[in-house]
């Protein structure tokens, strides 16, 4: 019982054995050093070693005290190491086998017997052993051929390691001819089956009865339930091509990707939170799954498929699924506390993780194996496990913007920088070739304007503008500044302006209202607020040209006031100048308007030749709530009451100090003016000239309105893109080291040179190795192309990986198809895995894949209109007598749902059912949304699923386990959820009976109880109760009424009907798929 | 026989009880239970239908049950048992060759620390026990230390993965999955692995349920946490609006209706134990809520635990329960002592003082009640007590306002009792500050081989395919400690 997980055709060690010695081959030129002991030693002795010793050592002994594993310290695999002996004490005295504790274990003399696993040694082979210990225990070589043969990291396979049926090139096979007297064989697939199943004179099973294969479809196809009305359809269409219409219609529909994403997603080991102590969430990991269900429903190319899903970022940048799918790389759990002693061997286990999963996943090959020792049993050595690990050296885990459309995004820009050169290109010929000739007859008619009455705001002159996020500012005519760029969380404006008022008393803050931002602004948050955290300023002397500016003095605040301020605690006007980030001043619900407030300098400022002001907005307590559009201006005199902008009439003469400057340069005399005079004339002309104002604004306008790029964050794997920030960056984890090295015994202390980058040897066909697969990266490339050269490697039919990848993914189909593939272990394609039952069928189902453009659902429609899926799953005593794990598939094999598929179940029964597409569903199990958008947070797995054996997340799973516990059961009968969908089911039920057609069964006309449980029966299981089963749903109904009525429940025959729904939905026959 | 066996019922007695509550339920579908011990091996790789049916282990057991008192946070050996008068000597002085990167603050590296606690050597076997453990003092015979245990991580979380799963990283079995999966269980109408973690809000230990995963092994093995405190099962009790005999009802229906369905469908093993994993969550829904019930117990055995103390009231009712459900068959059992870490678990980083002695306070009464309550019923001699956490604490202190001590992966202490183990035995020893372990060191992995080994298993042959390789709880390595084993 304690080995129930081993396959239970597991080969022999010594089978085992014979094929860990083969695969390697000594390097050339190396030397031999145990070959000298041969020419000295007993010939004779000799003879049995070769004959005898080396295949009986090689096959019995050598799994445990060989080259890659030494069990006790003992190690046979040179003479040397022998002699040596092991933490037993000397195993060998050569010359006297009764005294060699080797010889006496292997006799039984002494404990403990070995070898350990596997029948004793038999007489013959111990005679063997005891002559060559008499004889001196002579080697002619080494037992395993790389002990001291140069280092292991330059290790070669041998040659024929390539010749394993997984290994191989994809053979051309013809589908065989069997005799076939029934007519059996709907096609090629068929033919094999039959040919396998004539051999041992088996019959295949009958046809499944019709509403048995429809439901066997829509659950194999969809995941969910086929309504009764679907199969009623289906059982009364006769015609033709009825069947093959249905599996297209099913293979087109939007659940086919939901469900078959799911199979995918359980060898990806995908889930949504780094697992370990924390286990911080992965918000933006669910665009993985999207990807996979969307690319099985759109049938994209399974190459591509894999291709995407190890270099998408490298391979198709422009392209957001291509992004997505390298969340396959980055869906591994990792430890996001670390100590600075686990730094490296963590990075070390994020790379295994990657490439251990592209090995089960993609190549069905346990390649993680390979980290410690060259593989026990597959031609993989160590150091072919760190070049591959190479590959990924700079890859890590990042959230990523990536563009929806990067090509219409290219497209908008460019069609916004013509209308942009348009504009600018009209108000510069305008200025060229209008405005000098009405220059005369304004300064003709130019009259200085009235003394001004009253507080007056003077704009000044912008000399710097800068924001923390790297925003740009459009300024407008009015003196304002359009904010452009993707707005921030958290942001803070600079901004440096010259005023030529000697006296300084207020400042005003403008922010004002603009159509381009959200509601009308005047905040840049989605519904317009704003909320200023703190505003300060600063003065010093405006500086001489050249000269270097005086560090300013900092200017205490008094007096804020504002046209309005939000009603709530800690928004008023005055928490602007707290100096308390935490509190703002914010304007909600008066969205749209334009809002001013002032403050009035405690101390006025007062300098000859004006002064340079520092203001200083932030941002910081709400995020994207910077102002959009702000306007500084400043008074002589304390503000008095702040009146905002209005379309009416703007407080701020914007144009004040610039019709002062034109009176100012009119007024001069003719022999005065310069040509810095004249220039200054022609630039303020322009703003007093409604035609180029107008032009002009068109151009800022335009500026403003610059495309911003539709982005999706997406948890990607690639390189030089910021890692995602976590615990361990405290300690100062660097995510990844510029180097891989090779490691002894897999430890990061004992390194041994550095890995450069490369494919597996033994599945690879071209000299080149990886050569062969690289291509030069773009110029602009951010990332080292190595994944994109792996990625081609992995798929390369002729001289890569990807005829292994072509039988493997074929052999999953099948497998969940039939729920047993054709190869038993479907990830493990190596001498450990199973043969595969019908090896010519896999060849040639991987070879179709490949001649119909990579494309599954061909491959599907092949597998499910075949003669061999659409037999019933009916047991047969007298087949199962001859092959009774139905390895030759003589029936369909019976299985019981996915917790997916169970919980999916229920809700459509309960017609519940969300149908909605993507995304993700959040962790209350109880949302009507499928299963497969639950939140996989790997602490808080869902405990429906889990209940039902879904993986754990953590390695890539094949194959589920199918349990059958008492908690199953418990979950069935008193969950809360299921409850209330039997309640769900009870109702629709209810509502359909009333107009369910009669039911076949039964003597007399209907009754409603009849009904009922008919349009039950149908719902569930798609047919109708026998007559005994409508007796005891009869017999339950009455009496649960009753006893509902009797504990005075007043809607007894509805609660009795839910009780009875419940019972259906928990049925073996509705938890299988027969 | 121990003094304090006044009110106990003789041993030759409390043996039919413990087969008697196994078989608790036992009339109901007997004709079920024939079926789920069938043995599944003729069925291939698939897994079992009745996975936590009882089976034989390698040899003979000495354990039939364990129950593992989990000392969350990583418990200060030199502050329990592992008694070092020379850190009085040296008090204050660097410990030579320290790397400051041993524990988890490096900034915070204090000179060698005294302990707070008293030490005194007790029973007839003279172990060493801190003023911590007055109760369990006491105990000393009944317990063999092994005081060289070492461990891989200086972090929590890892550490956790380690002790429980032979394996610093997630998705490995963890003992108590392996053992059940190994062992299946005696009683098939509770869970066969329990867990019980800290119900004083203090949360889960690093790592939360990773702690008592299943990994790769089916989901059936992995731990059953009950909350002490509130519905200790999932899915337990049935709707309110359902009285028993409706839902007996029900079953009874599904059960005909199955019938009808396995006749017509052939002989198919998985529809017959599907059909038995209902009966069996029938009985669980009696057999569950009576194992959790302490009302049946005597007012002396309250008073044994100390389930009225306040102090140690919620970890005394753990230890109770733990009894009641390895009289019952549970096969393996943890209780967690404390939450998650820092003050909320063993994790004494500031003020080992306050920290131990709170914790002590809490487990000492309780563990040396269930130490004697298993003895005097007979079931001390089969079932495997194990008193340890995930490392020990650094000799020096950790610097702050009241000192306290930092992780320590080099050196810390485990004791066991019970289930064969030899009494009254001390293996292996730390250096003379208690920095390292260096006489007879003890790996985790030899820890698991030992537990593996006193269970009737061969840690070396319990093995599960997974990706293609024979996966262990001790992976390549681990040795019985044999000195502890009677």
């Amino acid at each position: 019982m304690i080995t129930t997980g081993r396959p239970r055709h597991r080969r022999s060690r010594g089978r085992l054995l014979a094929g860990l010695v083969s695969w390697l081959v000594p390097l050339a030129g190396s030397v031999d050093a145990t070959a000298a002991d041969a020419t000295m030693a007993d010939p004779r002795g000799l003879e049995v070693f070769t004959a005898h010793l080396r295949p009986l050592l090689a096959h019995r002994c050598g799994g445990c005290h060989g080259a890659g594993t030494v069990e006790s310290e003992f190690d046979l695999s040179t003479r040397d190491t022998l002699l040596a002996g092991g933490a037993g004490g000397p195993a060998v005295v050569p010359g006297s086998a009764v005294t060699s504790r080797m010889y006496r274990l292997a006799a039984r003399l002494e404990e403990p017997h070995m070898p350990e696993e596997g029948d004793p040694l038999t007489e013959e082979e111990l005679g063997w052993l005891a002559e060559w210990i008499n004889r001196g225990a002579p080697y002619d070589r080494p037992l395993i051929d790389d002990a001291d043969r140069g280092p292991w990291t330059d290790r070669r396979i041998a040659p024929e390691a390539r010749d394993s049926w997984a290994f191989r090139p994809l053979a051309a096979v013809e589908p065989p001819r069997p005799a076939d007297p029934l007519g059996w064989c709907r096609n090629p697939i068929d033919r094999f089956i039959l040919v396998a199943l004539e051999r041992v004179a088996l019959a295949p099973s009958p046809e499944a009865p019709a509403h048995t294969l429809r439901r066997r479809l829509a659950f194999d196809l969809t995941g969910l339930p086929a309504t009764a009305a679907e199969i009623a359809a289906f059982t009364a269409d006769p015609s033709a091509g009825g069947y093959e219409r249905m599996v297209d219609d099913l293979l087109a529909r939007p659940a086919f990707g939901e469900r078959w994403a799911q199979h995918w997603l359980d060898v990806a080991r995908f889930a949504e939170s780094f697992g370990y102590e924390q286990d911080y969430d992965r918000p933006h990991a669910f665009h993985y799954r999207d990807f996979v269900i969307k690319a099985f429903n759109d049938d994209l190319p399974y190459d591509t498929f894999v291709r995407w899903q190890i270099a998408g970022d490298e391979l198709a940048p422009d392209t957001l699924e291509a992004w997505k799918a390298t969340g396959f790389l980055a869906a591994g759990a990792f430890p996001t506390q670390l100590t600075e002693k686990e730094f490296e061997s963590a990075r070390y286990g994020e790379l295994d993780d990657m490439i251990g999963t592209v090995g089960t996943a993609i190549l069905g090959m346990t390649i993680g194996c390979a980290r410690c020792h060259d593989h026990k049993f597959d031609p993989i050595p160590q150091a072919d496990y760190y070049r591959l690990a190479a590959t990924f050296t700079t890859t890590i885990r990042a959230n990523v913007d990536v563009h929806v459309d990067p090509g219409r995004h290219r497209a908008d820009i460019a069609a916004w920088q013509a209308r942009l050169d348009a504009a600018t290109a009209a108000r510069d010929a305008y200025e060229r070739d209008e405005l000098p000739g009405k220059r005369a007859a304004w300064a003709a008619a130019w009259a200085p304007p009235p003394a001004a009455t009253g507080p007056s705001w003077q704009l000044g002159t912008l000399v710097r503008a800068t924001s923390q996020s790297g925003g740009s500012f459009v300024p407008l005519a009015d003196g304002s500044l359009l904010v452009a760029g993707e707005p921030a969380d958290r942001d803070v404006y600079t901004f440096e302006i010259d005023t030529p008022l000697e006296t300084v008393a207020a400042l005003r803050l403008d922010a004002l209202a603009d159509p381009s931002l959200p509601r009308g602004g005047p905040g840049r948050s989605g519904h317009g607020n704003f909320a200023l955290s703190n505003l300060t300023v600063a003065w010093a002397p405006i500086p001489a040209p050249g000269a270097a500016a005086a560090k300013p003095t900092p200017i205490r605040l008094t007096a804020a006031r504002a046209d309005f301020s939000q009603t709530q605690p800690d928004l008023a006007v005055a928490y602007a100048i707290d100096g308390d980030a935490g509190s703002s001043w914010a304007i909600d619900p008066k969205v749209g308007v334009s809002h001013a407030a002032t403050f009035d300098f405690a101390e006025p400022v007062r300098h000859t030749g004006g002064a340079r002001l520092t203001v200083k907005l932030e941002f910081m307590n709400n995020s994207r709530h910077a102002i959009g559009r702000p306007r500084l201006a400043f008074s002589q005199e304390p503000a008095g009451a702040v009146d905002a902008v209005t379309p009416e009439r703007d407080p701020v003469d914007a144009l004040a100090s610039d019709r002062a400057r034109v009176t100012q340069l009119l007024a001069l005399p003719e022999s005065r003016r310069t040509p810095e005079t004249e220039q200054d004339l022609v630039r303020l002309h322009r703003r007093f000239d409604a035609g180029w104002q107008s032009l002009d604004a068109a151009v800022g306008r335009i500026a403003a309105e610059r495309p911003t790029p539709d982005l999706v964050k997406v948890l990607a794997a690639s390189e030089n893109v910021p890692h995602i920030p976590h615990h361990a960056d405290g300690r100062g984890y660097p995510h990844f080291y510029a180097q891989t090295h090779f490691l002894r015994r897999g430890d990061p202390g004992a390194k041994e040179g550095v890995a450069e980058p490369a494919v597996l040897q033994v599945l690879t066909r071209h000299p080149d190795g990886i050569a062969r697969w690289r291509r030069p990266a773009p110029a602009d490339a951010k990332t080292s192309h190595r994944r994109a050269a792996l990625a081609r490697w992995i798929t390369d039919v002729d001289d890569g990986a990807g005829a292994l990848a072509a039988r493997v993914i074929v052999n999953r189909l099948w497998q969940h198809h039939f729920g047993e593939g054709l190869v038993a272990t479907p990830s493990d394609f190596g001498r450990q895995g199973e043969a595969p039952s019908h090896p010519e069928l896999l060849e040639w189902l991987a070879g179709e894949l490949v001649r119909g453009g990579w494309r599954l659902k061909p491959i599907h429609r092949l597998i499910v209109t075949s003669a061999a899926y659409r037999q019933s799953s009916d047991a047969d005593s007298a087949r199962e007598a001859v092959d009774p794990h139905n390895r030759l598939v003589w029936r369909f094999n019976r299985r019981r749902l996915e917790g997916e598929a169970i919980r999916d179940t229920f809700l459509s029964l309960a017609g519940a059912l969300d149908p909605a597409l993507y995304g993700r569903a959040g962790r209350d199990e109880s949302t009507p949304r499928r299963s497969l958008y639950l939140e996989m947070k790997r602490s808080r797995l869902p405990a429906f699923l889990r209940t039902f054996d879904s993986p754990d997340t953590i390695s890539g799973l094949a194959r589920r386990p199918v349990t059958t516990t008492a908690p199953q059961a418990l979950t069935i009968m008193n969950a809360p959820a299921v409850r209330g969908w039997a309640r769900g089911f009870a109702a629709r039920v209810a509502a359909d009976a009333s107009t369910a057609p009669a039911p076949a069964a039964g003597s007399g006309p209907p009754d409603d109880a009849t009904r009922v449980i008919t349009t039950a029966y149908r719902t569930a299981v798609g047919r109708g109760p026998t007559m005994d089963e409508l007796a005891d749903a009869r017999a339950f109904l009455a009496a649960q009424t009753a006893a509902h009525a009797a504990d005075g429940g007043d809607v007894a025959a509805a609660a009795a009907l839910a009780d009875f729904c419940q019972v259906l939905m928990g049925l073996n026959e509705t938890l299988h798929i027969e | 026989m121990s003094a304090s066996t006044d009110h106990v019922p003789p041993p030759s007695t409390s043996l039919p009880r413990r087969e008697l509550l196994r078989r608790a339920g036992g009339g109901f579908g007997m004709l079920g239970l024939a079926g789920l011990l069938h043995d599944e091996a003729a069925a291939g790789p698939a897994l079992p239908d009745a996975p936590l049916a009882p089976r034989p282990g390698h040899f003979p057991a000495r354990a039939k049950s364990v129950i593992w008192l989990f000392i969350n946070g990583g418990p200060s050996h030199v502050d329990t048992f592992d008694h070092k008068p020379a850190l009085a000597a040296h008090d204050g002085e660097p410990l030579p060759e320290f790397d400051k990167n041993t524990g988890f603050f490096a900034g915070a590296v204090g000179g060698l620390m005294p302990s707070p606690f008293e030490f005194r050597r007790h029973g007839a076997s003279g172990a060493w026990v801190s003023s911590l453990f007055p109760h369990l003092a006491r105990h000393v015979d009944r317990m063999a230390f092994i005081k060289s245990c070492w461990t891989d991580s200086n972090n929590h979380a890892p550490a956790l993965l380690k002790i429980n799963t032979g394996i610093a990283r997630m998705g490995y079995p963890c003992t108590g999955s392996w053992v059940t999966y190994g062992l299946g269980s005696e009683n098939r109408d509770l869970p066969g692995f329990v867990v019980m973690y800290d119900t004083k809000g203090r949360g889960l230990p690093k790592g939360y349920a990773t702690n008592w995963s299943a990994g790769f092994l089916p989901g059936v093995f992995q731990g059953t946490g009950i909350d002490t405190a509130g519905t200790p099962i999932p899915n337990l009790a049935r709707d309110q609006a359902l009285s028993a005999a409706q839902q007996r009802a029900q079953f009874d229906l599904a059960a005909r209706l199955n019938g009808r369905h396995h006749a017509a469908a052939g002989d198919d093993a998985a529809l017959q134990a599907r059909i038995e994993s209902f009966e069996l969550a029938y009985r669980m829904q009696m057999a569950a809520p009576e194992a959790l019930d302490l009302a049946s117990e005597t007012r002396e055995t309250h008073d044994l635990y100390g389930l009225d103390d306040p102090t140690c009231g919620h970890f005394a009712k753990q230890c109770l329960i733990a009894r009641r459900l390895v009289e019952r068959g549970v096969r393996f059992i943890q209780i967690y002592s404390g939450g998650e870490e820092n003050q909320r678990s063993w994790d004494g980083h500031a003020d080992i003082l306050g920290n131990h002695s709170g914790f002590a306070a809490e487990t000492d009464r309780p563990i040396a009640a269930l130490l004697e309550d298993l003895a005097r019923r007979g079931l001390l001699d089969e079932t495997l007590v194990i008193w340890g956490g995930e490392f020990g604490r650094l000799p020096i202190a950790q610097k702050g306002a009241k000192p306290g001590r930092d992780h320590n992966p080099h050196a810390f202490t485990v004791w066991m009792a019970g289930g064969g183990t030899r009494p009254g035995v001390t293996h292996g020893a730390t250096d003379e500050f208690g920095f390292k372990a260096v006489t007879d060191r003890v790996s985790v992995n030899d820890l698991h081989a030992t537990i593996l080994h006193l269970l009737g298993m061969d840690h070396r042959r319990l093995t599960y395919r997974f990706n293609g390789r024979d996966f262990r709880l001790t992976d390549v390595a681990g040795t019985v400690v044999a000195p502890v084993v009677a």
